[in-house]
């Protein structure tokens, strides 16, 4: 790490491959790491557990809010704009697909990168700077293991209830603003709900809510391993390079599944 | 994250202590709760889907063949009366150039199809197509599993040119019935001036007839024929009375029906007494000729046969006069005489 003399910018993360290909080798050797049961071990799990209570729990009354507040205005949006211009049978198909497959997958990964994100990094940044990850090399235990990866996994499972909650809630609502607390609609929404998600559907929605949250977890925290040890100068540039790389990475992602789906 | 300690021998173990020391008792409780939730409701929704999509309902199979299956799509609704009772499954175009259109259709709504049923694939301006299903009568029998039908297509869009070059031509005749000097605008004058006259003093008939003066005309030749027809009343009766006794007259006994029968017979042994005497003549015309020379001796033959030849006639002569007396519609009186 003594090679990154000049990580004075943030925005140089960006343009650097080296960089890139860096937080592509740590990103595989998290995920195996992740899968692995070896990596498990109690203080592991207690680590995991906590960056899933810090990144999930303690911001879900906020979250669901959000949630609740952004999906009420945006059905609301369709359901007024739909019936002006005559489409309203179509509307609660727009919602399922707009809000429920793109817009809550996409904004719960901005929301957890910015408030858990940029913690994450900022956390692995200041023990690479205290040496404490070599240190931890150097008395034979596994750095990877034993802290990087619990976070990890804790901060994508945490993204993945985000994610879930989230779509929880703004079907609910999209059905009450439709057709209001009766279960009368539920037939032709359950139809609706059978034409929207379909198996490539689901498939791809998965996958991408996976992406966000291992992208969420893995790019911050392998762009603070390049902070240089000794020199707390060069934390706030990792952090800020991190999330840089972070919102690039869930904006390709996001509009490669929608070019993939609609061109 | 402020569980961290500044100091860096063992920082793994002395993070965890701190961590215990900091966080709430029931911290794995809470996230075990919020894993479980979301492990459970996306297990939930992952089921919810496969019902919607009726994986877990029969199904029967139909295939509906079309000339274009522009606008449908994998996943469009079959409706029957607006509800949707099943959904395309694959589209595909056939050898012979035709679409085949795989529907299923949850056997708990088959029963809206039977064998009379239509299929017509809508496709209007604004939004996807739409397969419809109508049946007329709910009591034929049902549709079989993997029946085949035709579907018919209703394009708006294809329609709108069409009904556009209609819709033109019925507005130029409209103009051109509605323009000045039109035969409309014509038939309506006349049929003002027509009924102007029927409100007139002689109303429908002078309208009818076109003039207050002709109108009168007429009334005054039904009054004449009223008239005419007062008088020819009386003329009948009379004529029954003449009727009745010239009846008497010409069929009556000694009627002259009666006489002219007489008047036949006689007429008819006249004729015989006349045919002898001709007879007679003849022969003696031939002697006659034969004894031309001998002229004097026949002379006096001749002589009498010549009055009595005479008087024959003469009683032809008046009995034809008789006849022609006593039978009236006979006016020619000649006789021609052989």
């Amino acid at each position: 790490m003594a090679a990154m003399s000049e990580t004075s910018s943030a925005g140089a993360f960006l343009y650097r491959p080296r960089s890139w290909r860096r937080v592509l080798r740590f990103a595989g050797l998290a995920t195996v790491a992740a899968v692995s049961p070896s990596t498990y071990s109690p203080q592991a799990r207690e680590v995991a557990v906590r960056q899933i209570y810090y990144t999930a729990w303690q911001i879900l009354p906020g979250y669901a809010l959000v949630a609740a507040l952004l999906g009420l205005l945006l059905i609301e949006v369709v359901v007024v704009s739909a019936r002006k211009y005559g489409v309203t049978q179509y509307s609660l198909e727009l919602v399922l697909r707009v809000l429920v497959l793109e817009l809550v997958p996409l904004v719960t990964a901005l929301y957890v990168a910015l408030r858990s994100g940029a913690a994450i990094g900022a956390e692995i940044a200041l023990m690479t700077v205290r040496g404490e990850l070599e240190d931890n090399e150097e008395t034979g235990a596994n750095p990877l293991h034993a802290e990087l990866v619990p976070r990890i996994a804790g901060a994508a499972l945490a993204v993945a209830a985000l994610t879930t909650l989230g779509c929880l809630i703004t079907t609910w609502l999209a059905y009450v603003v439709f057709y209001g607390f009766t279960p009368a609609g539920l037939p032709e929404f359950t139809r609706i709900v059978g034409n929207v998600f379909d198996g490539v559907e689901l498939a791809a929605f998965g996958l991408k809510c996976l992406l966000f949250g291992l992208a969420v977890a893995i790019i911050p925290a392998a762009t603070a391993l390049e902070a240089e040890r000794g020199m707390m100068k060069s934390l706030p540039a990792v952090v800020l390079g991190g999330l840089l790389k972070l919102f690039t990475v869930i904006v390709a992602v996001e509009v490669t599944t929608l070019v993939v789906k609609y061109a | 994250m402020a569980e961290h300690s500044d100091k860096p021998a063992s920082p793994a173990a002395a993070a965890a202590d701190l961590a215990a020391a900091l966080l709430p008792r029931s911290l794995g409780v809470k996230v075990g709760i919020l894993i479980a939730f979301t492990v459970m409701v996306i297990g939930a929704f992952i089921v919810y889907v496969l019902y919607a999509r009726g994986v877990f309902e029969q199904t029967q199979r139909m295939y509906l063949i079309a000339d274009n299956a522009e606008g449908l799509g994998v996943g469009t609704d079959l409706t029957f009366a607006g509800f949707p009772i099943g959904y395309v499954r694959r589209i595909r175009l056939r050898d012979d150039g035709k679409v085949r259109i795989s529907v299923r259709v949850p056997v708990s709504e088959a029963k809206w199809l039977r064998e009379s049923s239509v299929f017509v694939l809508d496709v209007p301006l604004v939004g996807a197509a739409k397969l419809r299903a109508y049946t007329a009568n709910l009591k034929d029998a049902p549709l079989a599993d993997g029946a085949e039908r035709p579907v018919l297509r209703g394009d708006t869009a294809e329609e709108i040119p069409r009904l556009v070059a209609s819709v033109r031509s019925v507005l130029e005749n409209l103009d051109q019935i509605t323009d000045t000097g039109s035969s409309l605008q014509e038939s309506l004058k006349s049929a003002r001036t027509v009924t102007e006259r029927m409100a007139g003093k002689y109303g429908v008939l002078g309208g009818i007839l076109g003039g207050e003066n002709n109108a009168r005309k007429v009334i005054a030749s039904i009054d004449r024929a009223n008239a005419l027809l007062a008088s020819l009343n009386g003329v009948a009766l009379k004529m029954d009375t003449v009727l009745s006794k010239t009846d008497q007259r010409v069929l009556g006994s000694g009627g002259l029906v009666d006489e002219t029968q007489k008047a036949v017979a006689q007429a008819n042994a006249i004729l015989g007494e006349v045919s002898a005497s001709l007879k007679r003549v003849d022969g003696i015309l031939a002697d006659a000729q034969a004894v031309a020379g001998n002229a004097k001796a026949a002379t006096t033959d001749l002589a009498a046969l010549r009055t009595e030849v005479e008087a024959s006639l003469r009683k032809v002569a008046s009995l034809i006069d008789e006849i022609n007396r006593k039978w009236p519609f006979e006016r020619d009186t000649k006789i021609k005489l052989p």
